[in-house]
This record gives structure tokens, sequence and C-alpha cells, in this order.
């Protein structure tokens, strides 16, 4: 059995995490084209080589990032997600509709 | 039963004899003794048959690691008897015979084996069609391996972990000094080995023209390893694969030890290879190994007159002992044509031993089930013998023509084995991070080698560790005599070589697999079946890549052998269940259910009462529809009492409450007013529906929101993912088990609430439908909730999960004069289906979207963003392919619907039913069902192929079935 | 919040608050203590052979005594103004001065078990202190709420306020058994993945894991030179944990036991 390390409870056996699937930016989902919201929904790169994805060690419930190598299967390193989002993440009103409900 | 002398009999007891039987004879053995070496020291020596032909088939190896020992014990087929210990009273039995073993009616099958031929499985009967299904019972019986005692009682077996710094696996020479060297200060060593004793070939094997060496060494090592308090040793113990990140699965006895090691150090050793030559699967044909095992462990001589072919100058050493022994050695034939001198030569010269030199067994000679002779002739080239020979009288032939590496582990670590065509060395390379080989597994074969290496892999392994900062010593220079002889194979006009003797395999099939076509050795593996037998291709997998590389000029090292996975050993399945777990949630109101005869249901690990069923109201053959309409019924018209504590409960409070769940739901949370519940559908990033439940807002900055029992975790954890992106000031907590909670429902509910509920308020004007209340009911603090899941006045009150039980009796006392009665989940989802809400997960699939179920309305589309907005505005924009409508059969002669059953539109499917019930309250059945746009208005006919293909034709109906003015759950 | 009758003798099911595994306790023949609002086993045999099963191994139910949890930015620095010990690192724990044990299981969230004794005074003052803040706050943004109303400026004050601090129920979320004595770690290597040997796993430490395939957290607290592990896990699996510990315990002759035999051990310096 694989083991991970989790950034706040450090290395378990793999068997204590949930994947999460692999981390890819979302676009803008108001300004995109269809085409791109649908690869990003329904599309996995499914990459030979180092990806990067979401874990979740179950028993703490939390959620961090881990670099993969998806060929030789070895991980290189585990990461606070806060590595990547730094801010607050807002979403502007589309124009049609300017009032919340 | 007779026996050397000590120090012959390492493993025996000679003071404590324990009687067993064989094939129903009593035999009397030494404690210490396998089933092999106490029959063999009662010259019993036959000990199975083989799988195909029912060739008699005697120890081969005495060391585990052939099929030819295979017996069935009590409890247990396919027992191997050169390892299994005997026990008093035993009960051993021979596997695969019809009659006896000595006199097996299937052996006639040898003769016919020109109709066996290689791939015949394949070639035989697959045509006609259906054939096979025929010949399978009579394959079957004929080549069963032992028997199963469905009878047996099931025994304990368990899993534990263990911890270590290094793990060393082998105990022989290489394996003891490497646990030594590794075992400084702070160091957490574990040597494993399979055997009862440590020592590995030091317990068995002459290292010197003396034979007092291996002796000295190994007590010395013995004794330090003992004395050493970082090292722990496992003994009896199989390390039966290697897992990712050193992970060691270790059998031991009745449990499965689950090894994490830092640094593992692998000192397999080799497994000494047979002779491929005509009948050298005799019983009296053994490995040179198993020869010294027998004497060495057991005490038990091999035979009476031996004869030894050898490749190398173990067969001298082995020679050597058995003269010692007082076995009578007839004859050293060595296949090398010009053996250069050793010390272990020249000792063999000097006791006048008869050595024939470029010499090869052509074939062995039975009398009954034992070896009588065997045939010797002159080697002209490789593989090829001289016409004529001679023929020598012997009741014993020992192998000693080369080893394989046991490089098993290290192949499942990743490692690769190759094969120098000219050497006829082994080489192991990409080994895993942090594990090693050392000894005869990696091809170092001298005595003072493999001490080295064994330190040397400690070092690294210790340096690796940070105990030590050593200087690491270069490798020891490769051997340059190998121990294996390049062509110990000899094909004989006859036949009956054989290379794999656990299928029966012959020299002539493997060639004909490679004639078939099938010159990859991973095909000639599976088309042949070599190699996939019991023993794993242990001593089949160099004789058959010879074979194959020879056939189809190429060399051994591009030939390749096939993949060794895991695991290495069988194993029981007791192994690998273990103690069993399955977790089991239960209410704090469990024990009040069963009180009131419900019939408890798994719903994942929750326990949920399905229906009551108490004998003193209805008596005990009551049908469970009558309990369950009777509970319904007292919904509708009294009031009634529903654990819903396995809801799930999510805190999400903070200054950016409500803009999370604003964004998590489809609905709008953020000017929701406190005080109110809101339904809260969540859907995936493709707008699928996948969870559902209600948002309390209790404060400016605090919302309850319930989840589904069984999305609760997920939902929470997606939370927590989606949150962990958009960094709102927002806290989430899953507090599901944290409350215990039930729906108290029915016209009369206010009533009884009333009584326990004395600082709030319940009218209908102070405490609305879809308000929600912080207070105490019977002193016990509560939320409440007016919702109307079942479509009556009702209020669920969520609280301390330790309070459950008093507030249930608290509300049952207070309810009986309104006649307040249990009711169960089987009565809870009809009630809610005569309301027209749907369960998520029951009534929606993979694909649903928030339009197709109706649910457009709980969808905002004000809001700039929530997960799952722009693919239903994509959505949108489609022509939608089905609708979920609810249903209504009005001749209730027929066969009432169930989930799953088929919606037709013509013979063409159109849909399916996910929930379908006799609803009590309108006296027929109702459902949902997903149906075609063109049947989804009210009035359309629709059909449905009920059990036994018979049609029902349903109504398509507006929802909810009941109470569509909403007047009674607004009571 | 409870009401007992003191001239009644202790019963498990006589308050509100009850243990999910006081029938278990009715089974083995417990005899019960009452502790503040508390009803726990005393013991089961006689106290004295308790202390000897104890402190080779003993499994004890705690789970009605006081227990809480904060979480949130403000969490941390809201505790210490309380005159709360915190641990430096997340996943070890700090022994107050009334015996109570505060563990950090992340930067942001504490975790807060009373003494043995069941002397919950600091966690009831820490469960006070916090409520009346939290309604001070509510109080706060409702006026902020009125005013946003007014002036329709929708940010005008959020950005003022402290870093937030939530409560935890985990008095209610979790049960609370301790596996006491010498066997323990090796007990816990059948059915937890984490290495809790006594020279890996120290006191004061704290892992959270899967326990018998429930995630819960585990505590090492020892009872003087007693090694002592609490087992803070979901509470509705809490009879199935019992009884996969039991079952786990008895190749090492282990046996439940009451908190009588705990408090022996932890006097025994």
């Amino acid at each position: 059995m694989k083991l991970l390390t989790c950034p706040l409870n450090g290395q378990r056996n793999i068997s204590e995490f949930t994947y999460g699937g692999e981390y890819h930016p979302m676009p803008d989902p108001n300004t995109t084209d269809s085409r791109a919201w649908a690869e990003h929904v329904f599309f996995h790169d499914n990459a030979a080589g180092v990806v990067t994805e979401w874990w979740c060690h179950t028993a703490s419930s939390f959620w961090f990032l881990a670099e993969r190598n998806t060929i030789t299967d070895k991980v290189i390193r585990t990461f606070d997600t806060s590595e990547i989002f730094n801010e607050r993440v807002d979403f502007k009103v589309p124009d049609a509709a300017e009032k919340q409900s | 039963m007779k026996r050397l002398p000590a120090p012959y009999g390492l493993l025996i007891n000679r003071e404590q004899s324990i009687s067993f039987s064989f094939e129903n004879k009593a035999y009397q053995g030494l404690a210490g003794d396998s089933i092999a070496s106490a029959l063999a020291a009662n010259d019993q020596w036959l000990l199975s048959r083989s799988f195909k032909y029912h060739r008699p088939r005697g120890a081969l190896t005495m060391a585990g690691q052939d099929a030819n020992t295979m017996v069935q014990l009590p409890s247990n087929p396919n027992a191997l008897a050169d390892k299994e210990p005997i026990a008093e009273g035993l009960q051993v039995m021979g596997q695969n015979y019809s009659g006896s073993l000595e006199n097996d009616r299937g052996s006639i099958l040898g003769l016919f084996s020109r109709f066996l031929p290689v791939g015949f499985y394949y070639k035989a009967f697959f045509k006609p069609r259906g054939m096979w299904e025929k010949w399978v019972k009579l394959i079957r019986k004929k080549a069963g391996l032992g028997v199963i005692n469905q009878q047996l009682e099931p025994e304990y077996y368990d899993k534990q972990y263990k911890f270590y710094d290094v793990v060393v696996v082998g105990a022989g020479p290489t394996g003891l000094q490497a646990a030594l060297t590794a075992a400084v200060d702070g160091c957490e060593v574990l040597l494993v080995d399979e055997n009862p004793i440590l020592g590995g070939s030091l317990n068995y094997a002459r290292l010197d023209t003396e034979g007092t060496l291996a002796k000295e060494v190994r007590d010395q090592l013995i004794l330090e390893v003992n004395g050493n308090s970082n090292i722990t040793c496992m003994t009896n113990a199989m390390v039966n694969a290697w897992f990712a990140d050193n992970w060691l699965p270790i059998i031991c006895g009745k449990r499965l030890y689950k090894v994490r090691s830092k640094q593992t150090i692998l000192c397999t050793g080799a497994l000494e290879q047979q002779a491929v030559f005509h009948n050298n699967d005799v019983p009296g044909v053994m490995m040179s190994s198993a020869a010294q095992r027998l004497m060495h462990l057991y005490g038990v001589a091999p035979g009476k007159t031996a004869v030894v072919v050898t490749g190398n100058d173990d067969g001298y050493a082995n020679a050597l002992d058995l003269m010692d022994a007082g076995v009578n050695v007839a004859a050293i034939i060595d296949l090398r044509e010009t053996p250069k001198a050793t010390p272990m030569i020249e000792a063999a010269i000097k006791r006048r031993l008869k050595i024939k030199p470029g010499y090869a067994v052509y074939g062995a000679q039975q009398n009954g089930n034992h070896l009588s002779a065997v045939e010797i002739r002159k080697v002209v080239s490789q593989g090829i013998c001289a016409e004529v020979g001679e023929t020598i009288s012997c009741d014993l032939l020992c192998m000693a023509v080369g080893y394989t590496p046991t490089y098993q582990l290290a192949c499942q670590s990743g490692g690769q084995l190759s094969y120098d065509d000219n050497s006829a060395m082994f080489t192991l390379n990409n080994l895993a991070d942090d594990l090693q080989v050392a000894g005869s597994v990696n091809s170092y074969w001298d005595l003072g080698n493999c001490l080295e290496e064994g330190a040397r892999a400690a070092t690294i392994a210790t340096n690796a560790l940070g105990f030590t900062q050593a200087d690491i010593p270069e490798a020891m220079a490769k051997e340059s005599q190998s121990p294996n002889h390049s062509w110990p194979i000899f094909a004989h006009p006859k036949g009956k070589e054989f290379v794999d003797f656990d299928e029966d395999l012959t020299i002539a099939d493997i060639i004909n697999a490679t004639k078939d076509g099938y010159e990859h050795i991973q095909l000639v593996k599976r088309y042949s079946t070599c190699g996939m037998g019991p023993s794993q291709g242990r001593h089949s997998a160099l004789a058959a890549a010879r074979l194959v590389a020879a056939a189809t000029n190429k060399t051994v090292a591009e030939t390749g052998v096939t993949t060794a996975r895991p695991p290495f050993a069988p194993e029981h399945l007791g192994h690998s269940a273990g103690r069993s777990f399955y977790p089991a949630r239960r209410s704090n109101m469990h024990y009040r259910h069963l009180e009131a005869g419900a019939q408890m249901l798994q719903a994942g690990a929750w326990y949920r009462p399905a229906f009551y069923s108490p004998q003193a109201d209805y008596g005990p053959s009551l049908d469970s529809a009558v309990c369950i309409n009777n509970e319904v019924n007292n919904v509708r018209n009294n009031v009634g009492l529903v654990d819903v504590s396995t809801l799930g409960g999510l805190e999400v409070r903070g200054p950016d409450a409500g803009e999370f769940l604003n964004r998590f739901y489809t609905f709008g949370f953020v000017k929701q007013p406190v005080g109110k519940a809101r339904y809260a559908l969540l859907t995936n990033e493709a707008g699928v529906v996948i969870d559902d439940g209600v948002a309390c807002r209790f404060s400016e900055e605090h919302y309850y929101v319930t989840a589904t029992t069984g999305g609760v975790d997920r939902v929470y954890q997606n939370m927590l993912k989606w949150n962990a992106q958009w960094r709102l000031d927002v806290d989430i907590a899953n507090v599901t088990s944290a409350y215990s909670a039930v729906n108290i429902a029915g016209p009369k509910a206010r009533q009884v609430l009333a009584k326990l509920c004395s600082d709030i308020d319940l009218s209908k004007e102070a405490f609305p439908y879809m308000g929600v209340r912080e207070g105490t009911v019977a002193g016990i603090p509560a939320r409440l909730i007016r919702v109307g899941f079942v479509g009556e006045l009702g209020y669920e009150v969520h609280v301390p999960q330790q309070f459950g039980e008093a507030l249930w009796d608290a509300l049952m006392d207070a309810g009986q004069p309104e006649g307040i009665k249990p009711f169960g989940i089987e009565a809870q989802r009809i009630l809610r289906l005569e309301k027209g809400h749907i369960i998520i997960g029951q009534d929606t699939d993979a694909m649903s979207n928030p339009m197709e179920v109706q649910m457009g309305w709980a969808v905002s589309r004000k809001k700039p963003f929530f997960v799952g907005g722009r693919t239903i505005s994509e959505l949108k924009k489609k022509t939608p392919s089905r609708s979920l409508v609810g249903f209504m059969i009005n001749d209730t002669d027929g066969p009432t619907p169930m989930e799953s059953h088929l919606v037709l539109n013509g013979e063409q499917m159109a849909g399916r039913v996910t929930s379908c019930n006799y609803s009590p309250t309108l006296g027929k059945p109702i459902g949902l069902a997903y149906v075609q746009p063109h049947s989804a208005e009210a009035g359309s006919q629709i059909t449905i192929r009920a059990n036994g293909g018979v049609l029902v034709t349903a109504e398509v109906v507006t929802l909810p079935f009941y109470d569509p003015t909403t007047a009674r759950q607004e009571l | 919040m409870t009401d007992y009758n003191p001239l009644l003798p202790i019963a498990p099911a006589q308050g509100n608050r009850r243990s999910p595994l006081y029938r278990r306790h009715v089974d083995l023949q417990a005899k019960f203590e009452q502790v503040g609002d508390a009803v726990l086993v005393s013991h089961y045999v006689k106290p004295g052979i308790e202390v000897l099963l104890a402190a080779n191994l003993g499994l004890v139910d705690l789970s009605t005594m006081p227990r809480t949890g904060f979480k949130g930015a403000g969490a941390p620095a809201w505790a210490a103004s309380q005159r709360v010990k915190l641990p430096k690192l997340p996943n070890t724990a700090v022994t107050q001065k009334d015996g109570s044990v505060v563990a950090k299981l992340s930067h942001q969230e504490l975790l807060i078990v009373s003494n043995i004794m069941g002397s919950a005074t600091s966690i009831d003052r820490l469960n006070r202190e916090h409520l009346n803040r939290e309604h001070s706050n509510k109080e706060h943004l409702n006026r902020e709420h009125l005013n946003r109303e007014h002036s329709n400026k929708e940010h005008l004050s959020k950005q003022t306020l402290a870093p937030q601090t939530y409560s935890l129920p985990r008095a209610d979320s979790h049960s609370w058994l301790a596996v006491t004595g010498n066997a323990a770690a090796e007990m816990f290597s059948k059915i937890c993945g984490v290495d809790l040997r006594v020279h890996k796993f120290a006191h004061n430490q704290v892992a959270q894991t899967s326990v018998a395939k429930i995630n819960g957290v585990i505590l090492r607290h020892d009872l003087a030179t007693t090694p002592c592990f609490y087992i803070l896990s979901d509470i509705t699996s809490t009879e199935f944990l019992w009884d996969s510990l039991l079952d786990a315990m008895e190749e090492y002759r282990g046996a439940a036991v009451g908190v009588a035999a705990m408090r022996s051990l932890a006097a025994n310096k």
C-alpha cells in the first residue's frame, strides 16, 4: 500500500485518503465559451507525467494538493492549498441579472 | 523409522514421537518433522499424483517450493507435505488419484499423452459451440486439486501492523550478517525467514571439504543475532509480496502482519533447478539441496545408493555429504567436460568417488513408483547425447545443475531480472528505492562475498536512515564461476522430460507452443500453462526460457522470464479476510425502536427502522404492508414520530456563510430571512442533481444545513474543497452525529409538542411553515424546523445527540392521548411520494438535471455563480429528452409496478419507474417515472411493463398527489 | 440542563444525557457514579482488581464526561485570552493546570477534554464565555444588518470584525473512550495503521486516523506511568467501536474497566 504525506497529519497509508481528481483551474464560467466549459467539466487530461491532484485526509477532512508522476506513480511533493489559492475568489455579476435573489 | 545420528536432524526432537496417518496407514514421526520428512524416515517416498497425467511424485525440494508434495489434510487441501509439520493424530491423504495413491487408474492418462498436446484445452473442446460445457465437468473431476471441507468451523484469523526501520528477508548467512550490521543504535531491525530456524543454507549446505565451516559460521552469527536487542526475528513467516513503499505482507500462523519497512534488504537466496531428462520426475529424483535438507534438518538418509548429476561444485559437496551419512554414492555425473580442479573436487577424488566428466543423465528408470536406475550418456553437444550409454542402479538421484535467484519480491518492486548467456549468471536491476538485494539472489555464492555484501547493504540502509554516516565499501567483484550449467536439458525420443512438474509439460510441449506461433515467453506461458501451477514457475521459468530462446533463435537474455506476481506462496482466504469490520451506526433512539418492534434495515452503516410490527397490537403474523399502511394513516389522521437522526447536518457559520451557500447550492440564500428555512438543491459541475436538504438560518451568520443520510459526508468534503479555492470567511462543520432528530408529523403534532415546549410560540402565525426556532423541548435544548416532507403539519426537532432517547420518550409520553405512533422509513417513503417529493439517488440518477426532475424553481437565475450554474444554463438551451412525472394507476386489478420497471412507447423503451407504491391515502398505486417529454402532460397515458411482462396503463398526473393546496402542511 | 434527584441511586439512564454504551455497562453489572452532569462507570468488578486489569489493558467509557472544541481563525488567540495554554504544533496537546487537556487538531482547531475527575470548570467556563461572545456578536451583527438596510452599503463594517471563533459540539458528535495499559499500543496495531508504540508516539501526541474503520482522534494521555490513549470518534458508531476494541483486546486479556481504576493509576506516581 502506498504512503502519502499529508501536510497536516504526516505520512499515512493511502487508504486514509480520498482522491479528489486532478487539479486544473476553472475557466471564468460567465465568459468562457461552451466548448471550453465542456472540456473543463467533462474532459480530463490523463497526462503521462507530473500532474497536480486533490487529496483529502479523510479522518481530518483536510484537503491538500499533491504532485504525482503518473508514469512512475511517485509522489513528488504534497502541499497546502494556500500555495495556489492565496486570495478570496469573487465572481462578477452577469450583465443580465444585477440583483441577487 | 530410521534416523541418522545427531548432529544430523537439526529440526527434530528425538525424544518426542508423534503418530499420524497417511493414506489411512499409521506412521510414527518426531516432533519437528514435516509430513514428507516423517514419511521419508518410514521409507514412504510417494506423496502425490501429478495434475494432468497422474504420475507418481515425491519430494523435490524439501523446501515447500514445488507442487509435488501437495497432500490433503482434513481442514486444508493442497497442503505442502514438505512444509506442513506433523501433528498427533493428523490424517493425511494423497491427492489427485482415482483408486489408490500407489495404484492410480488415472495414471493411464500418461499413455495417451500424445493425445493431450500443448494447447489441448484450446484445441480440443471449443468446437462445436457448447462442447466445453460438457467437457468441463469431466476435466474438473480428473484434474481437481484437493477437496474443500465444507463442514469446517470458521477459525479466527487476524491482521496486525508492524513498523521497522530495516526489514531483512531471509535469514541465511547474508541475511544474518545484514541484520547484525543494520542493528546499530536506535535502528529497529526485523529478520524474517520462512523456515522454522535461522541459518538458511548454513543449516544444510556443505561449504568446505571437512563439512565444519557452515556450522561454525551459523553458530557464531545466530549467537550474535540472538544477543542483539535491536533485532526481532520472525521464523515460519512468509514475506508473501512486495507492495508500494515497502509494505510487506508477512504470513505467520493465522495472522497477516502488515509490515511497513523503511529499508528492505532481500537476502532471499536462490532456488535450485532440476535437470531436464526422460522421467526426471520419478520419486527418488530430487534436488541436491533436498537431499541435504533431509539429512541435516531431519536426520533422514535420502536413499541407499545415490547418483549425483552436477554442473557445479555443489554436486561434489553433496556427494561428500551423502558419503558421510553412509549413503553409497555410485557416481558423480558432471555435465562439464573438464571441470576445474577445486578443493571440493580434489576431496571427492581423494574419497575415491567415481566421476564421469562430460556425461549427462539421459533417462531414469523406475521400479514400481520409485527410481531404480539411471542411464548416463556422453554429452556430444548442447543438449545432445551419444547414441549409447550405460545404466547405473540407484534409488536416489541428486540434481545440482544450478540455481535461479529468488527474484520474485525484487521483481514485484519493479526490478528487472537479466541473464547473461555467456556467464550463465543473473543480475537484478531497477530495484525500488529503499530496497536492496544481497547474497545469492544477487549472484554471489562465496560465503565471504555474501557476508561482505550483506554488511554492505545494511550500511547503505542505515546511512539512508541517518543512523550512520559510514563509508560504503565497494561492491564485491562479480564472481567468475557460475554454479549454473548453461544447458542441463536433454531431449529423449520417448519424451517425458519434464520442464514444468505442476502442469506436466515436457520439452516438446514448450517447443510446440513456439511452433503454434506463440513465440513470446508470455504467450508460451498462457498457451502452454507453463509456470501457471502452484509453484509459479520457480523451477520451470529458466528451462522454459532456454527452450524458447533456442527454438526462436534468440538468447535467453532476449527471451526473459515471465512476471512473478504476488502472492509468492499460496495463502489462506482467512489471511486476506482477517478480522471483519462492518461499521454500524446507531441513533441514540436505536433501542427504543427495537423495543417498539421495529424491523431494522441497514442504510449504509446506519441502522434504521423500516417499519414497526408491535405484536401486542397486531399479532405476530401481521403483514408488513398492513403495518406500514397503519403508520401512514396514523400520520395523516393523528400524529406520528419518525427518527431522522441519520439526516446530515452541517453548520455553516461566518460573515460569508450566505455567500458560500449561494455559490454551493442552486438557490439564493443571501437574502434568506433569519428564522426561515429554504430548500437547498445541490448540483455538481456537470449540472447533475447530487443532494438536497434545507438551509435553516438561525442568525445573520449562522446556517444549519441538512443533507441526505448517504450524501452528507461527500457534501461536506465538497464544501471544504470548494472553499479551499474560494477562501471565503466561513466555517463549515459536519455535525451530523452531534444531533439526534425526530420529525413529529400529523394534524395533532402541534398539540403534542405544545405540552413540552414552553419557550417557543408554536402558533401558525408565530411559527409558520418553513420557520425555524431555537428553544427547549422537554427541557432539552432543541432546534425546531417546520418542514413538510411527509405533507402534514410537522416539526423536525434536533437535539444534542445524547439527549435523543430522552426526547423520544418525552414525545411518546406526551403524545399518548393523541395516539402518537412511531413510523418507519417505509411509511415515510409512501408519505413523501403522496406529497410528490423526490428522493435524491432514488428518483434521480447520474444524469438528472434540475429541469428534468421539475426542480427548475429551485435554481436561481440571478446569481453570478453557483457550482453547476454554467452547465445548467447550457442544458436549458437544449431540448429536454425526458421528464420525471407523477403517475397513478386507476385500474387496481393488475400488478403494482416496481422501481426500474420500464415505461414503453410501443416496443421501445421510453423511460423507467423510479418509485411506486400503493397509496393508502388515495387507495391506488402511485409513482414517479421518467417519461419522454411528449407524455409528460397531465392526462397522458403511459404503459409500464410490470412483473411477468404484464403491461399496465398509468395516467400522468400533476404533482403532488396529495394536498395540492398545501393546506395540511401549513396548518 | 438536567435535573438529578440526589436521593435516588445513580442509574445510567436517569438523566437526559446518556452514554450510547449504557446498556453494555448494565449488562456488565457496572457500578455507576455521578460527577457533575455525568453518570459514568465507576467499576464493574472489584476496584482493586480493575487497577491491575487497567495497568495491563483496559477499556473505559468516558462519553458522558465534559469536552468541547473551538475552531476558526480567531480560535487560538481567543483561547489564549481565556488563559488556555496552547500546544505549539498541530496534533499535539498540552495539559492544563486543572488537568484538562487541550489538543490542537489544526492551526485553527482546538479539542478540549476534561480531567478524569470530571471537574469541568474550565470547559464550562470556556463554553459560557464563548456563548456570551456569540450573543454579543449576534447583537452587533443585527445592528449592522439594520444599518446596512438603511445605508445600502453592503461591506460597510464587516472588515472591522475580529477573526471568528466557532464552537464545536464535541460532547455530542464524538464519544470518548480510553484504552489503558502496557499492552495498549500492541492491541492498537491490530486495528490502526499508525505506529502508536510508546517510544514512537509521545504523551500528549495526537493522531487523526482510522481505528477499526472508524475515523477518530487518538490522544495519548498517560496515567502517571501507565500508557493511556483516548479515542474520540463518531458517537453513533460507539457500540461498534466498543465491541471491536474488546474483541481485539481479548488476546491480551484486556477488559472493560471503570474510571476508578484510571484514577488509581493516575495517582500512582
